[in-house]
């Protein structure tokens, strides 16, 4: 006997459960792409790509109060395979009284590792003595156009400075939440000294050299510093605007590592992997299981008087169970579907109104396979053990 | 009325109850335990701003100004300022924009007008190569401007804003790890001249006496104060953790919009369920005079309550779950040490805003069963 001709199965009632599916899956989906989006930003942030490395301080419970010397950026950029040495100062301020990162930088070698298109105004340069560019992000929460000025206050030190917009950029990264000023400022803020920064990204062509191999060098520098040289000019005339001050420094006070896998081992001190992230978003959906259950059972009991007649005229519970199954699931993709699209929708929204921002940083939306693929597997398996545990009479 | 009554623990006596109480019950959990972490999260680092050095560093600026460099007070105020008493360093300064002339060429740049400079390098700590200016026609530079336009000790710059023009000789370049490394520093007499004597300052900056109580050096400086100025602190760890937790938290209520509406959902389910398995019970109640609009009464009231009481059994699920799983953690990993818990205020928003998204996810299917003829059972 083929039940699949008979639609006894009301559109109405399955509005039931496709309700309650669609609200689990909008949830499980929203809490799913904002935890992955916070992972994938945070282990992003120092760059993408195997050839970005972090020099820092591998003691310090946060990157931005790390301290490394700052010479060892120049150092690392003449060895063989380094495409680009950026020393940065990364520091949080208030910047008109908004919580902000503001990033210390010398402009020509950020920009190899981290390529800015200048949407107004005009590019940083080192020389820019009380001038920042502002990330498109930033310029927006902060209703500041070029020229206009700022007044920067410290959070790890008392410091304040009168700084100028000279510009504002895209970067299409969490850079867009952040300004960006000459390192010397990053340095004041951070109340550093001009021989030190907060980490230097480097980047390399992985054919040429090797983290272990710029590890090396550091700790070779590390027993024997090279002594500056004289009348001879190093660097570039615009880099000699920051006074250059060789550090002596212990080899353990340095560390060197892919810029991603750094980013990511300090989420792992906390246990935030994203199979943690992962677990937290599909405990989210469980609990709200019973309703699931509950919905299914329902449109069950509001069709006892079709299943009882198909149970006259011979149909068995095995085949029953199984055609209500089979008619139910193609609705639980529906729904699922439905949730994921207003998952994305209300995600859209909140992160267009700086709804979504972890440290002053936006949360970048990515539609995750995996979560996608996850969802829809929940609610298919959830609707299918609550029919299957139905007591059909 | 006593019918209704009678009704409603009958309904309440059904054995779906206890599943509709704890399927609120849960989702309320989820919205108790992110709450209870993230006041946790919250007031760690309150207290960790809380370490900042009370006697830091403050200014005066002008209320209305949107810089440093176009605010203007009443250097009066600084004296008024010392004899508090209260502080141990009170330093008016004019700051100004201007153009800059040197043998190189010309360049923006700004100027800070003091009244002590040597006395000023000394509040910056800072290390000159050469001597302090000690005219109206001497300057020092910071080292960061003079490297970038590569001015030494000795060279004679010339000022100009407007159309006021000053020359000065650099007696020294002095490195203070500020941003003053980035301007020029003349005596305020200087300062005034350029501006063309509106004899006013920039700010006052000031630092409060270490033994001196803070609170009352801030309240008694506060009266001082005229209408026109406003008084900051430069170093802002509480109002920077302020505004990142408010960031967290902030989310953390839009999200839960999310857990209310499968919430709602959840009690549509609810209401559903039961006028569907109530039939018998429902159609007994009209037939004994039950009128719809009780009959609609009874519905809501039953999955309000239902959701009452999964909500008071949620947050205590939500709360006393994230407390177990810490002390857990705790057990496995004693350095982290996490202590989560519920403010009163948030509890009873919880409870409010679970019911009042119960009461709208059950209005249709509430409003349905009135319309329901129970004779008859349409196939």
């Amino acid at each position: 006997m083929k039940l699949t001709g008979f639609r006894y199965l009301k559109k109405q009632r399955i509005l039931t459960l496709t309700l309650i599916l669609t609200a689990s899956s909008m949830l499980f989906s929203l809490t799913a792409f904002s935890l992955q989006g916070f992972y994938r930003g945070f282990t992003a942030y120092l760059g993408e790509g195997e050839d970005i490395i972090a020099i820092y301080n591998p003691k310090t419970r946060t990157h931005f109060t790390s301290l490394v010397p700052a010479y060892l950026a120049e150092k690392i950029s003449m060895l063989k395979g380094v495409l680009a040495s950026s020393p940065e100062a990364l520091i949080p301020c208030t910047v008109n009284g908004e919580a902000l990162f503001l990033r210390g930088i010398i402009p020509k070698e950020f920009t190899k590792l981290t390529p800015l298109k200048i949407l107004e105004g005009n590019m940083l340069e080192l020389a820019d003595v009380n001038s920042i560019i502002l990330g498109k992000n930033a310029a927006q929460k902060l209703s500041l156009n070029t020229n206009d000025k700022v007044l920067v206050l410290g959070v790890l030190s008392d410091r304040y400075l009168e700084l100028q917009v000279k510009g504002i950029f895209t970067s299409n990264s969490a850079m867009d939440d952040e300004v960006l000023a000459p390192l010397y400022v990053g340095q004041w803020l951070r109340r550093a000294d001009y021989g030190q920064v907060t980490l230097i990204r480097v980047k390399i062509d992985r054919s040429q050299i090797s983290p272990s191999d710029i590890m090396e060098m550091i700790a070779k520098e590390a027993s024997e510093p090279t002594p500056p040289t004289q009348g001879e000019e190093t660097s570039p005339p615009e880099e000699t605007i920051i006074p250059q001050i060789i550090v002596r420094f212990k080899i353990e006070d340095v560390g060197v590592e892919e810029a991603r896998k750094f980013m990511k081992n300090y989420l792992d001190r906390y246990g935030l992997t994203r199979e943690a992230l992962l677990v937290l978003s599909t405990a989210v959906f469980l609990f709200s299981s019973i309703s699931i259950a509950a919905a299914a059972k329902t449109v069950i009991t509001q069709h006892k008087g079709e299943i009882a007649v198909l149970r006259s005229v011979g149909a068995s519970k095995k085949l029953l169970k199984r055609d209500i199954l089979t008619k139910l699931l193609p609705w639980s993709l529906i729904a699922s579907t439905i949730g994921i699209t207003l998952a994305a929708v209300a995600f859209k929204i909140i992160q267009e109104n700086s709804y979504l921002q972890v440290l002053s940083h936006t949360i970048p939306f990515q539609l995750d396979p995996l979560v996608i693929a996850l969802n829809i597997i929940l609610s298919i398996t959830l609707v299918s053990i609550s029919v299957l545990r139905e007591r059909l009479e | 009325m006593s019918g209704t009554l009678y009704g409603f623990k009958m309904l309440l006596r059904k054995t779906g109850t206890a599943t509709a109480v704890l399927s609120i019950a849960l989702l309320v959990a989820i919205i108790a335990s992110t709450n209870a972490i993230a006041n946790y999260i919250a007031s760690q680092t309150q207290t960790l701003s809380k370490l900042v050095n009370p006697t830091g560093t403050y200014l005066i600026l002008n209320k209305n100004a949107t810089a440093l460099t176009n605010s203007r007070i009443n250097p009066e105020l600084a004296t008024q300022l010392n004899n508090t008493n209260q502080l141990s360093h009170v330093h008016p300064q004019k700051l100004l924009t201007t153009n800059l002339t040197t043998h190189t060429g010309n360049a923006t740049a700004i100027v800070r007008g003091v009244n002590n400079i040597r006395a000023y390098l000394n509040l910056r700590n800072a290390i000159i190569n050469g001597t302090a200016a000690e005219n109206l026609t001497e300057a020092n530079i910071g080292i960061v401007l003079a490297n970038a336009l590569s001015i030494k000790t000795g060279d004679e710059i010339e000022l100009t804003l407007d159309t006021a023009h000053i020359k000065v000789k650099i007696t020294g370049i002095f490195r203070s790890q500020t941003q003053s490394d980035a301007e020029i520093i003349i005596p305020i007499e200087t300062a005034n001249k350029l501006a063309g004597n509106d004899n006013t300052v920039s700010l006052i900056e000031f630092t409060i006496k270490e033994d001196a109580n803070t609170q009352e050096a801030l309240n008694q400086i506060t009266q001082l104060l005229p209408e026109n100025t406003k008084l900051i602190q430069t170093q802002q760890l509480i109002e920077f953790t302020q505004q990142t937790n408010m960031q967290t938290l902030t989310f953390l209520n839009v999200w839960s919009i999310a857990v209310y509406a499968v919430v709602a959902a959840a009690s549509y389910i609810t209401a559903t369920r039961l006028t569907a398995e109530s039939n018998y019970e429902l159609t007994m109640l009209r037939a004994l005079g039950t009128k719809k609009t009780q009959l609609f009464t009874l519905v809501l009231t039953y999955t309000a309550t239902t959701a009452l009481i999964g909500s008071l059994l949620g947050v205590a699920l939500g709360t006393a779950g994230t407390q177990t799983a810490s002390t857990i953690l705790r057990w496995i990993k004693p350095t982290i040490d996490i202590k989560p818990y519920l403010e009163p205020e948030q509890t009873l928003q919880t409870l409010l805003l679970t019911l009042s998204s119960s009461i709208i996810g059950c209005t249709y299917p509430a409003f349905k069963s009135t319309r329901e003829k129970y004779m008859e059972q349409p196939l």
